[in-house]
């Protein structure tokens, strides 16, 4: 039972640290959304690992379906705020958001 | 269990092109990809219902969303990244996979066992009967972004 716990522990925490690394290096807003949500899937992943691990699939299940449901209004606000952004300083640049004035 | 294995390499690295590519169209379908592969792998959890929402919800209508977004924003590819990010990334990423391989087996064994029996009933039971609180706070936060996304798209009044 640990050794499938651990492939998905093993994978969810790569994704996350992918996410992690495109969070610290990119500069493209779109590009920092898309390393969010890697991160949420690294997550959700762990979720049901755990929960398929430890026998409580149901719970885990009904946890996930509550993240997914929340990500989808997240991403509706964030690609909104970023549509703002671009219409003020017109690139996607996030270093553009520093010298904002006014 | 191959199989298993075989899908979550290539949920990695599907999200890995996701961060890694420059054509923000083609991050955001390998984005999609990757949540299709991370469905199959629920449905092969016996978690079908989150299998359905990832798929759907997931894969198709965040990846919609996504596209009309790089759609809207046409200069977005101009955006400069720097180029150390672009090697250091892959050499970082593989030493950490090294590490967590070495390391995580050994920290799952500290983690204390969980004092949960098996699970009796059905799924519907449980979302509705055990979860509840989650299911309100999941309409007070749909509601929220209903409403931050109609104030961030307001028109401008003839008064201002």
């Amino acid at each position: 039972m640990t050794n499938t716990w651990y492939l998905y522990v093993f994978f969810a925490a790569a994704l996350v640290f992918a996410g992690l690394l495109g969070l610290l290096g990119k500069r493209n807003l779109i590009k920092l959304f898309i390393a969010i949500e890697v991160i949420g899937k690294g997550i959700s992943l762990l979720l049901v690992g755990t929960g398929f691990a430890k026998a409580n699939i149901l719970t885990a299940q009904a946890l996930v379906i509550t993240y997914i449901v929340i990500e989808v209004s997240l991403v509706a606000t964030a690609l909104a705020l970023i549509i703002n952004i671009y219409r003020h300083t017109k690139s996607l640049d996030v270093r553009d958001l520093a010298k904002l004035k006014g | 269990m191959i199989l298993q294995t075989a899908l979550l390499i290539g949920l990695v690295v599907f999200s890995v092109l996701a961060i890694a590519l420059k054509d923000l169209l083609k991050s955001a379908i390998s984005l999609a990809v990757a949540s299709l592969l991370l469905g199959i792998i629920f449905f092969r959890m016996n978690a079908p219902y989150a299998g359905v929402f990832e798929i759907s919800v997931v894969a198709g209508l965040i990846t919609v969303l996504f596209v009309l977004t790089i759609a809207l924003t046409k200069s977005g590819d101009e955006v400069r990244e720097s180029k150390l990010v672009n090697w250091v990334f892959p050499l970082v990423f593989v030493a950490f996979l090294v590490i967590d391989a070495l390391v995580m087996k050994g920290l799952l064994g500290k983690v204390p066992a969980l004092a949960s029996g098996a699970e009796t009933g059905a799924f519907g039971e449980v979302l509705w009967r055990g979860r509840t609180l989650d299911l309100i706070g999941q309409i007070a936060v749909i509601l929220a972004g209903v409403f931050a996304v109609l104030a961030l798209f307001r028109k401008r009044d003839k008064h201002d």
